[in-house]
Formats: structure tokens, sequence, C-alpha cells
């Protein structure tokens, strides 16, 4: 049975059965209790609840072994309020977000225009620019503690051979270059993501625009500015929020890269909480960590979802 | 003529970009330590496929791959089971309290791993589920859900409208409509969501990390992490088990990467 062939079979009398409050549809409401059951009781208990307890838990004293827990107020905030460690590395993932809202969203969208005039290699191209993206954080982290290795990894060695030794550094250990060797890593990795939604956003341009623009003289920059520009508008402001959020969150790679280092320069904040917790067992300033930085990564989700909703 | 041509230069430039690394890594694990660290040449002059071996073996990859493989097929089907039935109700059925649970699935998909991993640790703890599959495939399972249900309550909302009531009027029960009418129509739905589930819940690493301490249970991502920070193994072995952990991504995705960049802007543009 296709759907084609279910279409215009129904008869208007079975339409009718279907109004709220007839046998069929209240059979059909009950149905619809059982299947959204499972959905909203595993997100009652494994979302939900812990999401609640971390507010709990951002008031209480816990070391991660003992059974009890005990209030302590305010405290746990007041200790992170002086966490500086934990402050610079909301200053770090903001540059992270920062790089990639300049660099990363200006490759994403020149990438997508090239690719969408190109006539041959089309879907290599798309499938080469997003392949970083299914990478998992702990492989790039691999990957990029290899290229950047300071003897051995191939950025120093090609700096060497072309008589450039001078450019040369301990790119992940230095605290000069290590916080902007992490921001690379990171655009590299997520750009094919807002390549991607910009390339659908262009693909489902009407051409009409462009010929409307041709006809009145635009060439070039001015299509792109008064016709292409404010057309993705909306694909830029999701692209933006969702590599910002994207940014703020990097761990893994942070983790296996630097794990921090050196001296907390390359410290992000799910690091931070992770270290709090499972490392100095202070898990309630470690909740206290994650309930300010949750609070304003969901500030941003908000944001997001306003925007995409705005935009239907 | 020469605007193509540098157009395909530019395109030329960022692929490489895109893939270097991934072929540095692919070279780097079949040289010895000695071209890795001395080498003068870029290719190896003998391939090492001894390497993948001694990798497989010293990194217990035969234990942390068929972990991820479990933790992956079973966290995925349950996402598409419990998904695709809230998306379904959510679609095409009308009931009291819907809006309601709408706009509940778009308020916990907004809460993200960062505030919540901590809690989700001591809950496990008090469910005795820390070191256990079951715990952490239903925390995978649960985050997965409100995306999923989302993206398949958009498939099941473009389906034609009255094709329950035609299936009921040919005496079809409502059960078995949804699996026998609905499903099949919905598939390409299924597929964006398994695809990026899928992708996601392989690569998962943050729960990994937080929930295990056993190094049976243990998926690929966290044993590589484990392999690394173990008796400082060689460069080119790590380099082989990294390899050995992403070539199934790499290639499920050249052979998917439709279905991966459709299942990425449905899931972005929801």
């Amino acid at each position: 049975m296709t759907a084609r062939s279910l279409e215009g079979v129904v008869l208007p009398r079975a339409r009718a059965t279907a109004r709220r409050g007839s046998p069929l549809a209240r059979r059909r409401a009950l149905m619809a209790y059982v299947f959204l059951f499972p959905a909203v009781i595993l997100l009652a208990v494994f979302t939900l609840v812990p999401f609640v307890q971390a507010i709990v838990l951002s008031f209480q004293d816990w070391d991660g072994v003992s059974a009890g827990t005990s209030y302590v107020g305010l405290a746990n905030y007041k200790f992170v309020l002086h966490d500086t460690v934990f402050w610079s590395s909301m200053r770090n993932v903001l540059i992270f977000g920062a790089a990639g809202f300049l660099i990363g969203n200006a490759l994403s969208l020149g990438m997508a225009m090239a690719v969408n005039r190109v006539h041959h290699g089309k879907a290599f191209f798309r499938t080469a620019f997003y392949l970083p993206g299914v990478f998992s954080v702990v492989v790039i982290g691999m990957m990029f503690s290899w290229l950047l290795a300071p003897n051995a990894g191939i950025l120093n060695r090609m700096l060497g051979s072309v008589g450039l030794s001078g450019l040369q550094h301990n790119w992940l250990e230095d605290p000069a270059t290590a916080l902007p060797a992490v921001a690379a890593v990171f655009l590299w990795y997520h750009w094919g993501f807002g390549f991607i939604l910009y390339l659908a956003g262009l693909q489902d341009m009407p051409v009409e625009l462009y010929e409307a623009a041709s006809l009145d003289g635009a060439r070039g920059w001015a299509t792109f500015r008064y016709v292409t520009w404010p057309e993705l508008l909306p694909v830029t402001a999701i692209v933006s929020l969702l590599t910002l959020l994207g940014a703020l969150q990097v761990f893994g790679t942070v983790q296996v890269l630097t794990n921090g280092g050196p001296a907390d320069h390359t410290m992000v904040p799910t690091l931070r909480i992770y270290e709090e917790a499972f490392t100095n067992r202070r898990f309630g300033s470690a909740a206290a960590m994650s309930v300010i930085f949750g609070g304003a990564l969901v500030l941003l989700a908000v944001l997001h979802l306003w925007f995409s909703r705005r935009k239907r | 003529m020469t605007k193509r041509v540098g157009l395909y230069g530019l395109l030329s430039v960022a692929a490489v970009g895109a893939l270097f690394p991934i072929v540095w890594l692919l070279i780097g694990s079949l040289q010895t330590s000695d071209e890795l660290y001395r080498g003068k040449h870029l290719l190896p002059a003998k391939p090492q496929w001894s390497n993948y071996l001694t990798a497989w073996t010293d990194g217990d990859l035969g234990t942390y791959l068929p972990n991820s493989v479990i933790y992956t097929v079973s966290a995925v089907a349950g996402i598409l089971v419990v998904s695709s039935m809230a998306g379904y109700a959510l679609a095409r059925i009308d009931f009291r309290g819907k809006a309601a649970v709408t706009f509940g699935l778009l308020a916990v998909m907004i809460i993200p791993a960062p505030a919540s991993f901590i809690a989700q640790y001591k809950l496990m703890i008090s469910l005795g589920m820390t070191n256990s599959r079951l715990g952490y495939v239903l925390i995978l399972i649960s985050a997965g859900i409100p995306i999923s249900s989302l993206i398949m309550r958009g498939f099941f909302a473009n389906l034609p409208k009255d094709l329950e009531e035609a299936a009921a009027l040919d005496g079809s029960s409502s059960l078995n409509t949804f699996a026998r009418v609905i499903l099949p129509l919905a598939r390409p739905g299924l597929i964006a969501v398994a695809v990026i589930q899928g992708l996601s819940v392989w690569n998962e690493y943050l729960l990994a990390l937080v929930l295990f301490d056993d190094d049976t249970l243990m998926p690929i991502q966290r044993g590589l992490t484990n392999f690394v920070s173990a008796e400082t193994p060689v460069q080119n072995i790590l380099l082989a088990a990294t390899a050995i952990s992403v070539l199934p991504v790499v290639v499920f995705y050249v052979f998917a990467q439709r279905q991966v960049v459709q299942g990425i802007s449905s899931g972005a543009l929801k």
C-alpha cells in the first residue's frame, strides 16, 4: 500500500469519525500517550533529574565517594567566583567562538559559494570539506598532537626545510602559541559544518533573484552584497550560534592536545569542571561551575531556537 | 577561464587542508619509529602493516572496538524506536497536552552536556549504574531523543493526511498502521536520524570518560586515551591505533555522505 494509492480513497464519513471526543479519537489519544511514554520517562530520569540535581549539588558539599552530602549555602559559588582559571577558561572558549565566527564563517561561506559555482567535483569537495566533522574529538586531538609535535611534527619539519626554522615553535607547549594552535584545530574541524548549511542555503535560493539582479546591472560584489548575503542571513545566524555553542563546549580535543596546559593557558570550562570534580574531588564547586556555564549555554540555545523559529 | 582555474585552485587548497591530517596520520601509521623521527622521506620505505597488529593487541582494541559497536547499535536502535514513536504521536495525533510535550522536548534539548554530566555521574552512582553498559546506553538514548523526535515529527507531518483513516477503513489496527504503513514511508527520516546519531554515539567521549573505569567496558574513544596515557607507547603504534578507530567512521561516511549531509542540515535547521 503506497501513500499515493491511499490518497483520495478516504470517505468524508471516515474523516468525521476522527473528531475529538469520538471513540476513534479517544483511542488514538491513548495511543499518543503510550507512544510518548518511553521518551518522557527516559528524558525525565536521565536528563531532567540530573539537570535539577546539578543545581541542588551546587549548594552542597560532596567528594564523589561518600554517601552523604551536606548543604553549604553559597560557599561553592563564592569559591568559583575566585577561581581565576575557570573564568579565564570561559574567556578562552569565547576566543574560539570569535575565531569561529570571524574566520570560520568566512571560510564556510566562501567555500560554499565556490562549490556552488563549479560543475565538476562538487560531491568530492563537499565530502572532503565535511570529513573532519565526522572525526571524534579524541582522533582530532591525536592527529594534531602529531602534526604539531615539536621535533618530528610535520609543521616544524616543513618550516625547517624551507629555511624558516625561525618560525618553528613548540606549538602546544609554548604559552604564546598554545591557545591560537587549539583555536586553529577547532576551526579546522568545525568550518565544514557551516559550509554544509551555507551550501544547502545557496542551493535553496531562487534563481530568479539572481536573474533579476543581473537585469538590474548587479555584478560580482553587488550581487553578493544585495542578493546572496541578505538571503543567507538566517543561515548565518544559525551557523554563528551553533559555532559559538560548539566552541564553548570544546573538551575532548583540548584534553588530548594540551590537557589545558601549559599552565592552564588553554583551559576550557568543561575540562575545568571535570578536573574540579574528578581530580580535586570537589563535586559541589564543580556543580556550581556547571550551573554557571550551563546557564550561559542554555541562554544561547534559547537564542538559537528563537532565531530558527522566527525563520519559518 | 582564469577565474574557473582560480576557483578550482582555491577549492583544492581547502581540500588538501581538510584531508592532509588524516593522510599524514595514515602515512605515519605505516612507518617505522626510525622513519618517523629521522626519516628524510615522506613515504614509508616499506609499509609496516605490523604496526596495526601491534596496535590491535597492545591497545586492547579487540575489547574497545566491539564495545563501541555494541553501544552504537543499541543506542541507535533505542533512539529510533523511542523517537519515531514520540515523533509520530506529536505529528499525527490530536491529544490533550501536545503543546506542553513539544515545548518540553525543546526545553530538554537545550540542556547542554557540560551542565549535567557531573550530576549524571551522581545519578548513576545512586542507581548502581557506574561501569554499566545499560546505564551508558540509556543516557546516550536519552541524549539523542529530543532532536531525533523533532526530526521524525517533521518527516511524519509531511506524509499525506488521512493515511491512518484509510488504513483503518481497510481494517488495519492503529498499531499495525503505524508499523506497516507509516514507518516505511518515513524511512528517509529514520535513516537521517540513524546516521547522525550513529556518528555522535560512536564519537561520544565525555560520558564514557566519566562513567567507566573498568577497561573491559570502555568504548574506543575512551580506550584510545587510555592507550595514550599508558606507559608512553610508541608514536607509530599510537597512530595505527587511531587509524583503526577512525577507519569505520571514514568508510561509513564515504558511503553514506549524502545521508550524513542531509542529516546534519535537517538536524541544525530544525
